[in-house]
């Protein structure tokens, strides 16, 4: 009898898997029909792709390097500085977000309902939203990042907060200790190495950004590549992407070392 | 647009000892920390003459914004189907190859170390360059639409698919592994028979996180000419149709944040299960 209901359940089991894949290779095949995708597309797109990376694009130009040093350090100054006030701003929200912490539920939920509307526009599309009113330049790239990183950070925040022993801050509250004195004293040690590694998260997403916003008009290098696209200048291109790489590694190489250190 | 798939940040749990140490040091990167903030504040030379003027016209054109206009909505949404099939597309075919490539760089099933190193680097390094650049790349060598999208994706999937998935598959228990070898089964059946069935789990929820983060990076890949409904919204912003912007946007924060809530609520049920 036993065999016999294991045979089953394993049997529902591999008819959902097979369901599962069928589904998803129903939904490849429309998609690729909707997109004219064919594998011979995939293959000869690789093909230029690669033809394109290895032949128009090297050698990058060296000689442009002095050039990009100011875009480039303005990516990481922009990351870095939204990274800041983001980790600030989100840090204050999220007290006010987090089931835990939160003074009253209605503040609760319109705080993450507007956290989510920040992080699920994509930061290309605020940059593309804030550019008309602010004009080119790199207060348009800093203020995107700096929205799209409070709401990432108060939902990361918040989450974290949740997840803190509560027995401390029962504790505390059967001394008679006030609302603020229970944030600092028993919410804000547990909370701290939570809200670091988020924070330097955060730092990696934003140098990531930053290098894109530049396309839309937030300055940094996304606008040398993008400009340089389209003036065929591809050898100064490649130069521009591989700062981008080496800014993104170095960034994360650092990340990590801080975080072993901190956490 | 946030990929949160990647992070493990409490992977180190702090211990007692190292604690003044650690107070220490998060003092001093805190120091160090503040100190670059207002360098780089300084080095950014921020217009903030333009910030107040720059709120108030936001202001306005957020007003021209509403009512949001929708008459336009077939269109869009036929921009917003293809970048959903855009997403699926460069998501799996991210999944296949990312797939394969895994088995040779998980450490504890990798057949050659030469191999599985080539591999790793590789994927860090598609890793590092961001989609949209990758999609520039590709628009330029194969022309507009929507395959330098799929491409693009699919670059930026398989670069981080292929460190998700080793890690997945090395934190399979090396006993049953060294169990399979020492019955003398061959590579293959190591991996189908031992390693497979224990990771596949794991597996499936980062192909989950992983179509989130493309589902968002596919909005956008229209903003630089790779199709899609990003497009649409840079269309409508350069031509000073805010309401339809508005519309447009209203359209890719729905597709972005159902998205979250389908993976969250999945992400909940692999914890119950786990």
């Amino acid at each position: 009898m036993k065999g016999e209901q294991l045979q089953r359940v394993r049997r529902t089991k591999r008819n959902q898997l097979l369901l599962f894949l069928i589904i998803l290779a129903v939904l490849t095949i429309w998609s690729a029909v909707g997109t004219d995708f064919t594998p011979g597309a995939l293959w000869g797109g690789i093909g230029d792709g690669a033809r394109f990376l290895f032949v128009d694009l090297m050698p990058p130009n060296v000689s442009e390097f002095p050039g990009l040093i100011q875009p480039a350090l303005d990516t990481i100054y922009m990351s870095f500085v939204a990274m800041v006030i983001g980790s600030v701003i989100a840090g204050l929200l999220s007290i006010f977000a987090a089931a835990t912490t939160s003074p009253h539920p209605a503040l609760q939920i319109g705080l993450r309902a507007f956290s989510a509307m920040f992080r699920n526009i994509p930061v290309i599309i605020w940059t593309i939203l804030l550019v008309a009113s602010f004009g080119l330049g790199k207060l348009v790239g800093t203020l995107s990042l700096l929205i799209v990183s409070i709401g990432m950070l108060v939902r990361c925040y918040a989450e974290s907060l949740e997840e803190i022993d509560m027995g401390q801050i029962e504790a505390l509250r059967s001394t008679g200790a006030s609302y603020w004195q229970i944030i600092t004293q028993a919410v804000l040690p547990q909370f701290m190495p939570s809200l670091v590694g988020w924070s330097l998260y955060n730092l990696e997403i934003n140098v990531r950004a930053s290098t894109i916003v530049g396309m839309v008009g937030g300055g940094g290098l996304g606008f040398t590549i993008q400009s340089g696209m389209k003036l065929f200048q591809y050898k100064e291109v490649s130069m521009a992407v591989l700062l981008v790489l080496c800014i993104v590694l170095v960034t994360e190489f650092m990340t990590n070392r801080i975080r072993e250190r901190i956490i | 647009m946030v990929n949160l798939s990647k992070v493990n940040i409490r992977g180190a749990k702090p211990n007692r000892a190292s604690k003044s140490k650690n107070n220490r040091s998060l003092k001093m990167y805190g120091v160090i920390g503040g100190l670059f903030f207002i360098f780089s504040l300084i080095q950014l030379q921020l217009d903030y003459s333009r910030l107040l003027p720059g709120i108030l016209k936001f202001g306005k054109t957020a007003l021209l914004m509403f009512p949001p206009d929708a008459s336009e909505w077939t269109h869009v949404l036929l921009a917003a189907v293809e970048s959903v099939q855009v997403a699926i597309l460069g998501t799996v075919l991210g999944i296949i190859l990312a797939f394969f490539l895994a088995f040779l760089a998980a450490d504890n099933i990798a057949p050659n170390r030469v191999i599985s190193w080539l591999i790793r680097s590789l994927a860090s390094l598609l890793r590092a360059i961001p989609t949209l650049i990758w999609a520039l790349i590709f628009i330029v060598a194969v022309g507009m639409g929507p395959l330098p999208g799929v491409l693009a994706i699919t670059v930026g999937a398989v670069g981080s698919l292929i460190k998700v998935f080793a890690q997945s598959l090395e934190e399979v228990d090396e006993g049953v592994i060294e169990a399979l070898r020492s019955t003398g089964a061959s590579w293959l059946q190591i991996v189908l028979q031992g390693v497979l069935p224990v990771a596949l789990s794991a597996l499936f929820a980062w192909c989950v996180m992983r179509f989130e983060g493309d589902l968002a990076e596919s909005t956008i890949l229209g903003a630089v000419g790779a199709g899609g409904i990003g497009y649409e919204l840079s269309h409508a912003m350069r031509s000073y149709q805010f309401d339809q912007a508005l519309f447009v946007g209203f359209v890719i924060f729905m597709m972005v944040f159902s998205v979250e809530l389908v993976s969250n609520r999945l992400k909940l049920k692999m914890r119950k299960r786990a």
